[in-house]
């Protein structure tokens, strides 16, 4: 058995870390990097790279760089979420057989687990070389909101990357995990966790070695991506404003002013104010190029953010009234992921929770060393001693009902491992068939949730109405991902079911993209 | 002795045992513990008890057991921690039940729902003669049916906002009816 790592498989960058020594450390690669891009570049020949390499190709081959896997893994082509990067991105985005989003490169579609699998093997290449061991096992780290089909969908990466995925981990929790906060002490955490793409908060309760996640709460579509997508916009009615010149409707001038919208932000966060140039964004009725010259400070950055700002807090208000807490009675709040090293968004959270926020691990960081450690607590550790965490299901199953209505089997936030169970029966005489769909959200229509799949219960001895019951239990794993057993009480005919993810790779399509099979 | 076998010993035990155990005797409590007690002693169970204690075991049967025990963990305390539901688990335990049956579930739930009996939305004569037949039809699963009669009733009674509320439902599950036929999930079967 090789070594076990913890991998933070992130939008915009990974990191791996490991257990030494009974301190979770970072692994670097040969330049010294503590993270990656998470970026994949094919090259013409066939070959692939991963992380730095590959993000110095985003700039003159866009159209064969990969760089944003994670915001479509496990969702369906038509989704929203895919529709969106659509929007952005050089290459082709394809539906797949399954209904899955593929991405077109050189004449192949990839699946996005295929895509995440380059770079989890890139990770685990990082981990080898810094370590001299072999390493074929890993925690890898989800966004707390991620629903059953996005983690089964990180879970078939790992298998596709030849990783023995021990559990799909919480990246607040890790969070949490790292900076061991309240060991020996009964207290309550906040942790905020703003990405590049996804913004989760958990309430914790920890004491001694036990950490108990109260309530997450989180939103799949909120990231750094829009603070940067906020201030284009805003860009361009300047420039509208001052030109009479709309340019809403071009790529290129949008891709520019975002670019620029990136810089101003990482300059706001050591400067006061920062000047803005953005060349030849248009031609006036001569064809000379005009530029956009403005000035930006901090305060005028933080007006036309605020609205994303705010909607953080209103999930941070969901968690908390979920956990039955106020802001006031958390005892330490911390933050993680690579938005919150902005002063804007510290300020801000520290106004929210009327406390200063925790320092002292790198945000960019502190996901893969928790994960590390639970990948040691699952391997390596005394059971005796590990800590032990306790995590939730961020989103309530369901089924829908007569009426289109969406029935909850299990609440969010329970406990997790849990399992239910609920009786159907048929709603017409001799009916044959009993069709469930299963769901996840807090809607209460049914087609308003996320759709994890549905499945047929056949062969129904012919009887009147209602005569025949069926039960089926529902199940989360440790890792949140959803399994459903359906028993014909009266035949005691027990079938498992699996729910299909919405990446919709089958265990066979699995096994043959397999780089060992390959000879990766 | 050999901790993975000790470890194995103690799991079929327990879950040899579960099955006859109460949810007190689940958490180790008094039945007559007040709550703040109980919430220790899950704590403490929750602990003692966690599947990832069991994950690097190598017998799949001993990590399918810890689920099983620790799952029932947790139902104890979901069901403990609630006054309404312990005392509706209490009243099971009297009946000579172990767990919450799904229908003690239930009726602890829709105790609230049964006030609200939609029954009693009509004001008027007619409105009620139309309402009723409308809740048959819904019953049976007639929703174009149950939809024309909330119209009629709402001839007599234009403002009533259940009749509306459930006009809505009734077209909702009439479209439902059809989506249900043309959906293309079909799930894999392990």
């Amino acid at each position: 058995m090789g070594l076990a790592v913890g991998i933070d498989l992130g939008t915009s960058n990974s990191c791996v870390a490991v257990m030494k020594d009974g301190e979770s450390v970072v692994l670097s690669d040969e330049d010294g990097n503590r993270t990656q891009p998470s970026v994949v570049a094919f090259g013409r020949d066939g070959n692939v790279i991963v992380g730095h390499r590959a993000r110095r190709q985003l700039v003159y081959a866009p159209q064969n760089t990969v760089a944003s896997a994670k915001r479509m893994i496990g969702r369906r082509y038509g989704s929203d979420a895919v529709q969106r990067v659509l929007q952005t991105t050089a290459y082709g985005i394809v539906e797949g057989t399954n209904g899955d989003a593929r991405i077109e490169v050189g004449g192949r579609a990839y699946s996005m687990p295929e895509i995440s699998a380059y770079i989890l093997q890139h990770m685990r290449s990082i981990a080898e070389k810094a370590t001299g061991e072999i390493v074929d096992q890993a925690v890898i780290t989800v966004p707390a909101y991620f629903n059953d089909s996005q983690r089964q969908a990180t879970r078939d990466a790992a298998t596709i990357a030849g990783l023995d995925c021990l559990r799909i981990l919480n990246e607040p929790t890790a969070a949490a995990l790292a900076y061991g906060i309240g060991k020996g002490h009964r207290q309550h955490i906040a942790i905020y966790d703003l990405g590049g793409g996804t913004f989760d908060v958990s309430i914790l309760r920890i004491e001694d070695d036990l950490f108990e996640v109260i309530s997450t709460a989180g939103d799949t579509f909120l990231g750094g991506d829009d603070f940067d997508h906020a201030l284009a916009t805003h860009l361009l009615e300047i420039f509208k404003k001052e030109t009479g010149i709309d340019m809403s409707q071009n790529r290129t001038v949008r891709l520019k002013l975002r670019t620029a919208a990136e810089s101003a932000k990482i300059a706001l966060s050591k400067a006061t104010e920062v000047e803005i140039n953005v060349p030849n964004l248009a031609h006036n009725h001569d064809g000379a190029p005009i530029d956009l010259n403005t000035k930006m400070d901090r305060i005028e950055y933080a007006k036309v953010v605020l609205p994303i700002v705010q909607r953080t807090f209103l999930t941070c208000d969901d968690a908390l009234a979920q956990a039955g807490k106020a802001s006031a009675q958390m005892d330490h709040i911390v933050l993680v992921g690579g938005m919150t090293r902005y002063p804007l968004i510290q300020e801000a959270v520290a106004q929210y929770f009327g406390k200063k926020t925790y320092e002292g691990i790198n945000p960019d960081e502190v996901v893969a060393m928790g994960a590390a450690i639970q990948a040691h607590n699952l391997t390596e550790a005394n059971p005796e001693t590990a800590s032990i965490l306790m995590d939730v299901t961020p989103q309530s199953l369901g089924v829908r009902t007569i009426g289109g209505f969406c029935e909850t089997l299990i609440e969010r936030n329970s406990g997790i491992p849990t399992a239910t169970t609920k009786t159907f029966s048929t709603a017409h005489d001799n009916q044959s068939e009993v069709t469930v769909a299963v769901f996840q959200g807090e809607a209460r229509m049914a087609d308003d949730n996320e759709l994890l799949g549905q499945f047929v219960l056949d062969d129904i001895r012919p009887a009147p109405r209602g005569e025949i019951k069926i039960r089926i239990g529902f199940e989360i794993d440790a890792d949140g991902i959803v399994k459903v057993v359906a028993e014909d009480v009266e035949s005691a005919t027990i079938r498992s079911i699996r729910i299909e993810a919405s990446s919709g790779l089958s265990d066979d399509e699995i096994q043959t993209m397999r780089f060992d099979d390959l000879g990766f | 002795m050999d901790a993975q076998l000790a470890q194995e010993i103690e799991i079929e035990t327990i879950a040899e045992l579960l099955p006859e155990l109460t949810y007190y005797q689940i958490l180790q409590v008094d039945p007559l513990a007040p709550t703040n007690v109980i919430e220790k002693a899950y704590r403490g169970e929750a602990r003692r008890l966690h599947p990832d204690r069991y994950a690097r075991s190598s017998n799949e049967e001993t990590k399918r057991l810890a689920n099983q025990i620790y799952r029932a963990v947790m139902e104890a305390w979901k069901t403990l921690q609630d006054p309404d539901t312990r005392e509706a688990y209490n009243q099971e335990l009297e009946d000579g039940h172990r767990r919450m049956t799904e229908d003690a579930k239930k009726q602890a739930e829709s105790a609230a729902a049964a006030a609200a009996n939609p029954i009693h939305a009509a004001k008027t004569d007619k409105g009620m003669k139309f309402w009723r037949m409308a809740l048959r039809n819904w019953h049976d699963g007639e929703f174009s049916g149950a939809a024309m009669n909330i119209q009629f009733a709402l001839n007599f009674e234009p403002d009533n906002e259940t009749f509306k509320e459930w006009l809505h439902k009734a077209k909702n599950a009439h479209e439902g009816e059809a989506d249900e036929k043309r959906n293309p999930y079909k799930l894999r079967i392990v």
